[in-house]
């Protein structure tokens, strides 16, 4: 029997529940979908039971496909790993990123491959989607 | 909250011994601290009906300390979570107390914050961090475990947009360290911090190095509320409670949604109102810090510095004892202990007291004063004291 190349994703994997499930579920497929509010058009990231900008329950999940684009917020850059897996990738960038076409939703993520000389406020980034396990991709961000 | 303006008053502080490694409970210790208070106030622990806490699993409850005292209270309250909830709790003893539920009030924070649980991360399981927080899944995958990466996001874009350098977190730093060069029960008494050393100091995660940080200590601190008529009765120079804002929470509490406003953006305009006073009238102050940036963003929600220019406040060393505002002067939780914010409360009402008089630690003018309470970005609460 041929061995097969075996992926070790020691980063804590994203736990699915109630609220969140459609957007991870979507990240397994590499997609985006995002909650947004029916009342008042705004986009709920992170998303709840109801909308956190007016309180509407008339909220829906909205896929915005595989091509997301988008620039650094605000961000940070770590020099101690604070959680498990993150000792061997030193220093984590750790940012919000601004959809580029959606500038109402921010979403964290590390930039990957990046340090203090090529992160900044504004640097352009896009989704990308790492596989920790067969079933499982973490959505993250790579400099353009 | 303008009716009950110098209605209530703090008439006792006390503090347990500070450590590394207490070797006992966190009931001891807040035993040890709330018969400091007790004896500060010169009251007696059957004077006290009501007893109130709050801690993040990680101390005893007020039942516990009232029990060990021989006492039979009107009122146990216990709340989670920390920053704010000192002037949380003093609004709520004050509304027992206005209401005829109790008369005296014992408020106090205990925990082995050093060699117990550790609010630094580490110390939380990350099934309990994703789970527990709202919307943790979407920040602890990335590897976000630790307040001071939280806080560090905030930080970085408030900094960008407003000018503040590297340089201006450490003039936090070296006005507080300087200060608990005063205070032989400060953490780094003897251990000063200038301005060179700081600048070359690397950053535990950006913009923060390890002074930037606030440090973690094994101890417990009390304060006692009552009304300022009952304070006549009490020994200790009541410090007088001239208005709150017991604590304000923002719209979206998530940490990265709303990263530039926090909610003391909103604590400020009511506490002033409920106070009837104005920024430019307050001489000293307890600004919260859990971390250094944390002091500038304060000036700046208070009203204490003029938008965009509170790194040259900084810079020009009015944090300092000869500055415009001496902030923290016991060292603040960066430099002297943290007991979740209320080792600044005791600070500031003996500065209020002026128990210092005589000595190099008295604040000149301490009319006016301010203390201040930051659970997070999305909570705040702050109080105006004067004598
Ligand atoms: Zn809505």
């Amino acid at each position: 029997m041929k061995e097969e190349t075996k992926v070790i994703y020691e980063k804590p994997i994203p736990l699915k529940n109630t609220y969140n499930a459609p957007y991870w579920d979507a990240a397994d497929r590499h997609e985006l979908n995002v909650q947004k509010c029916n009342t008042c058009s705004n986009y709920n990231h992170p998303p709840g039971p109801s909308c956190a900008n007016c309180g509407s329950i008339d909220v829906f999940w909205e896929n915005l496909g595989s091509t997301i684009t988008g620039e650094v917020y605000t961000y940070i850059v770590s020099n101690r790993p604070f959680l498990p897996g993150f000792q061997n990738e030193l220093p984590t960038v750790i940012a919000v990123v601004q959809l580029e076409e959606y500038p109402d939703i921010k979403i964290i993520g590390n930039v990957l491959h990046g340090n203090t000389e090529t992160v900044s406020i504004g640097t352009k980034v896009k989704m990308v989607w790492i596989e920790a396990t067969e079933e499982r991709a973490i959505p993250q961000w790579v400099m353009v | 909250m303008e009716k009950i303006r110098e209605k209530y008053a703090i008439v006792g502080v006390g503090e347990s011994n500070r450590s590394k490694n207490s070797g006992v409970t966190p009931l001891e210790l807040a035993l040890e601290a709330a018969r400091a208070a007790l004896a500060d106030a010169g009251l007696e622990a059957k004077d006290i009906d009501g007893f109130m806490s709050y801690s993040e699993m990680d101390s005893c409850n007020p039942h516990q300390v009232a029990t060990y005292l021989g006492v039979r209270p009107k009122v146990v309250k216990e709340m989670f979570g920390g920053g704010s909830s000192t002037e949380l709790l003093i609004a709520e003893a004050i509304g027992l107390i206005e209401t005829g539920q109790a008369n005296t009030v014992l408020i106090f924070r205990s925990m082995n914050g050093r060699s117990g649980v550790r609010m630094g991360g580490g110390g939380f399981s990350i099934d309990a961090l994703q789970n527990g927080f709202d919307g943790g899944s979407f920040i602890i995958p990335y590897g976000a475990g630790s307040p001071g990466q939280w806080f560090g996001l905030f930080a970085t874009r408030h900094m960008h947009l407003n000018g503040l350098t590297q340089e201006h977190l450490g003039h936090v730093c070296t006005s507080f360290y300087e200060h608990a060069q005063r205070n032989p029960k400060a953490f780094f008494y003897g251990k000063p911090l200038t301005m060179e050393e700081y600048m070359s100091t690397a950053h535990l995660s950006s913009p923060f190095t390890k002074h930037d940080y606030c440090l973690e200590s094994d101890e417990a601190n009390a304060i006692i509320v009552t009304s300022t008529e009952r304070a006549k009765d009490c020994k200790s120079v009541p410090v007088k409670i001239l208005g709150m804002a017991a604590r304000e929470v923002v719209s979206h509490a998530h940490y990265w949604k709303n990263i530039d406003e926090v909610a003391a953006d909103y604590v400020a305009p009511r506490l002033y109102e409920n106070a009837g006073v104005s920024p430019e009238d307050i001489k000293v102050a307890s600004i919260y810090d859990c971390f250094s940036w944390v002091v500038l963003r304060q000036l700046e929600a208070y009203g204490l510095v003029p938008k965009g220019e509170v790194g040259d406040f900084v810079s020009a060393g009015n944090l300092r004892m000869d500055g415009k505002l001496p902030t923290n002067t016991a060292g603040g939780m960066l430099s002297e202990g943290y007991t979740h914010g209320m080792n600044n409360v005791l600070e500031i009402v003996r500065q209020v007291r002026r128990e210092y008089e005589g000595t190099e630690r008295q604040v000149k003018d301490t009319e006016l004063a301010i203390c201040t309470g930051w659970t997070g970005p999305d909570v705040a609460g702050a109080m105006i004291l004067c004598k």
